[in-house]
């Protein structure tokens, strides 16, 4: 048994109609398909940007805001902690590693951000893919998309929080707020961590202060030295310090004791879990739109398809009348219709994948976020399941056909 | 080469274990049994006998009226016939009765000597696709298919791909048929190349009865002689019996026997030929 030459005979004969409706199929399945992938690839993303960030401590406040600022790079005014808690954590035997990190400045368009060597190579686990790390206030290391070159010289500027500058370009509000007879030459880049880092211009946090009139953070007889120890006494309040604890023992008891007086401190993950939790409410929510445009859509279609089943009893009955048996024109009315359904749920699958490309560029754009754009095998398994719904569908208008009266339908 | 009645009994087995399943369900086996080879030899003509056959139907008010009253007649292996009469008589009802497809409310079709309205319904559609080619007035062709693929229509109902001989005997009909472009689609051709196509496509399979209903009404006289030429020549060559419902005197000049239906019943004597 063959019905594949009359089931192509029926698309065929279906014109445009045979375009549409998979179209309007895969339309309806592309959108919860797509905002799934999407979701699941903003959530990896974000959590491996922060990986570095065991650790926060900052001065009282929102600790959504500290984490965006810090770990996604996001302008905007910090309290700041008295900056003898860095020398103190730094002698803290609970403490691996502990890096201040310092923003306020930008140069055409990218943040500068002021930190340690140590924490620039992610504690010791990277090195540069070009040059070297910065080993002296006036040198900078810059991200992996950053567009400038090595032993370029750059000025910094004032940024304006809450008003990120467009990356790359230097616009009139810049220029007016440079720090004039400033220079950083551009030692090294990073390699690709896929975070807004990747954008940052990273500098040695002492000429941070320096710029801004605080000293250097270490005491006079050290000079220009760079990097830990500072001096308890010299260095000045600091938006936010990164920990990198001994051990998850170690993690818990700092986050305790930190917690009180005038810091606060925590791990990045609380803030996104509560993030994830209003993004998976609303992408619930989001979904179940989705699915009852599914719903709206596959039934229109199977209509569509019982009516045009009904339009072609004719053709059903004149097989039957050259031989067909009842279970061919069951085939092939059943063939015809899930062909549409599945190829609208494939096509819905490319659609999906284009759809999750197009805005992940955006949203990289954006957030500097390295989002895989990719669509999961648990994001393709609901469109199997409307495949299957869909041949279950396609049965109406086969057992419409199956059961033509044939010599009352060829008269 | 396996006889009729061995095919007949070898159909009752659904399918056979030593075979692939999937092998199975793709060639149509799992639905059909074993196939039936379809050369001349395997489906003989038979005597087709319509013993006091009555068809009715049902009117909105319930009544029940007849449409074949306690109809009567015998078709010879090979024989040609004609049935003319007037619109509403019952002739297609007729046609489609002994094609398996209206089922009579009594009486009997027998095909030699067994009723094939005692036959289950699946046993009957594998007749009227081993035995029964049919031509409609309106060739009721695919028009998306090309030429060949319609003529070969019939054999896709119980093989994957039509077997070489089938494929070549549709090149050869085709070709006596007069159809010259075997890759155009059957909705391009003309009326008269349509059922030219039709008629092709009834007798692919070697079939032991040709019913034809009108086939020449909505041709002109000229392609109306060439489908009728056809239809009898080569039902003639695979020695087909032939039941013919027409208006058209050229074919009911070229039938052996004529009959005349008038409310649903047939009047007068069989009459010849002139």
């Amino acid at each position: 048994m063959n019905p594949w030459p009359v089931v192509l005979a029926d698309l065929r004969s279906l014109r445009w109609v045979a375009w549409i409706a998979p179209l309007l199929v895969a339309i309806a399945v592309s959108v919860g398909v797509a905002l799934s992938a999407q979701e699941r690839g903003l959530r990896q993303a974000s959590a491996r940007a922060a990986d570095d960030f065991d650790l926060l401590i900052g001065a009282p406040g929102s600790q959504t805001q500290l984490v965006l600022t810090t770990v996604y790079l996001q302008p905007e005014a910090l309290p700041l902690i008295d900056g003898a808690v860095l020398a103190a954590l730094s002698a803290d035997p609970r403490v691996k590693a502990a890096a201040p990190i310092a923003f306020g400045d930008i140069s055409r368009g990218y943040p500068i951000v002021g930190t340690t060597s140590a924490f620039a190579s992610r504690w010791g686990r990277l090195t540069p893919a070009e040059g070297r790390f910065f080993a002296a206030e006036s040198e900078a290391v810059v991200g992996a998309d950053v567009r400038l070159a090595l032993g370029q010289s750059i000025t910094p500027a004032h940024a304006t929080a809450g008003h990120p500058a467009p990356l790359g370009v230097e616009v009139a509000e810049e220029a007016h707020h440079r720090h004039e007879g400033v220079h950083y030459t551009v030692v090294g880049r990073l390699p690709r961590f896929g975070s807004p880092w990747d954008h940052a211009i990273l500098v040695p946090v002492e000429s941070v202060w320096e710029i801004h009139g605080l000293g250097n953070g270490h005491a006079d007889e050290d000079g220009e030295r760079v990097g830990p120890p500072f001096d308890a006494a010299k260095v000045p309040g600091v938006p936010a310090i990164v920990i990198k604890p001994r051990s998850v023992a170690d993690a818990y008891t700092l986050r305790g004791v930190y917690r009180r007086g005038g810091t606060m401190a925590f791990f990045p993950a609380e803030v996104l879990v509560a993030v994830y939790r209003t993004l998976g409410d609303v992408r619930d929510l989001l979904l179940v739109a989705a699915i009852l445009n599914d719903v709206v859509v596959f039934a229109a279609v199977s209509i569509l398809l019982l009516a045009l089943a009904g339009l072609r009893r004719r053709r059903y009955a004149v097989l039957r009348a050259l031989g067909a048996s009842r279970a061919y024109v069951l085939a092939t009315a059943w063939l015809g219709a899930a062909a549409i359904l599945a190829a609208g749920c494939l096509a819905g699958l490319v659609l999906a994948q284009l759809t999750v490309v197009a805005v992940t560029s955006v949203v990289e754009a954006r957030t500097g976020l390295a989002i895989p754009a990719a669509i999961g095998l648990t994001d393709s398994l609901p469109i199997a399941g409307l495949m299957a719904i869909g041949s279950l569908l396609a049965l109406m208008p086969a057992f419409a056909a199956f059961r033509i009266p044939v010599a009352d339908t060829l008269r | 080469m396996r006889s009729f009645a061995e095919r007949e009994a070898r159909k009752q087995i659904p399918f056979r274990l030593n075979r692939n399943l999937l092998y199975q369900f793709m060639s149509g086996r799992i639905f059909y049994g074993e196939p039936v080879s379809t050369s001349p030899e395997n489906a003989p003509p038979q005597r087709v006998s319509v013993d006091a056959l009555t068809v009715e139907r049902t009117k909105k008010d319930r009544a029940a009226i007849a449409i074949l009253n306690d109809l009567s007649l015998t078709l010879a292996p090979g024989a040609t016939a004609a049935i003319t009469g007037p619109s509403g008589a019952g002739k297609t009802t007729l046609l489609h009765a002994l094609a398996g497809l209206r089922r009579p409310d009594s009486g009997a079709i027998h095909w030699g000597d067994q009723n094939i309205w005692a036959w289950p319904e699946r046993q009957r559609d594998r007749w009227r696709r081993d035995a029964v080619g049919f031509v409609f007035q309106d060739f009721q062709l695919f028009p998306e298919l090309g030429v060949l693929d319609n003529i070969l229509l019939p054999t896709r109902f119980d093989h994957w791909r039509a077997p070489q001989s089938l494929r070549e005997r549709a090149l050869a009909l085709a070709e006596q048929a007069g159809i010259a472009t075997l890759a155009a689609r059957a909705g391009s051709l003309s009326r008269g190349e349509q059922q030219r196509v039709a008629v092709a496509r009834a007798l692919i399979r070697h079939p032991a009865l040709l019913l034809a209903d009108e086939p020449t009404a909505s041709l002109d006289r000229e392609n109306g002689t060439r489908v009728t030429d056809l239809l009898l020549g080569l039902a003639q060559k695979v020695g087909a019996s032939v039941l013919v419902v027409t208006h058209d005197s050229a074919v009911l000049g070229r039938v052996g026997t004529v009959y005349r239906l008038e409310a649903g019943r047939l009047v007068g004597a069989p009459q010849a030929a002139p």
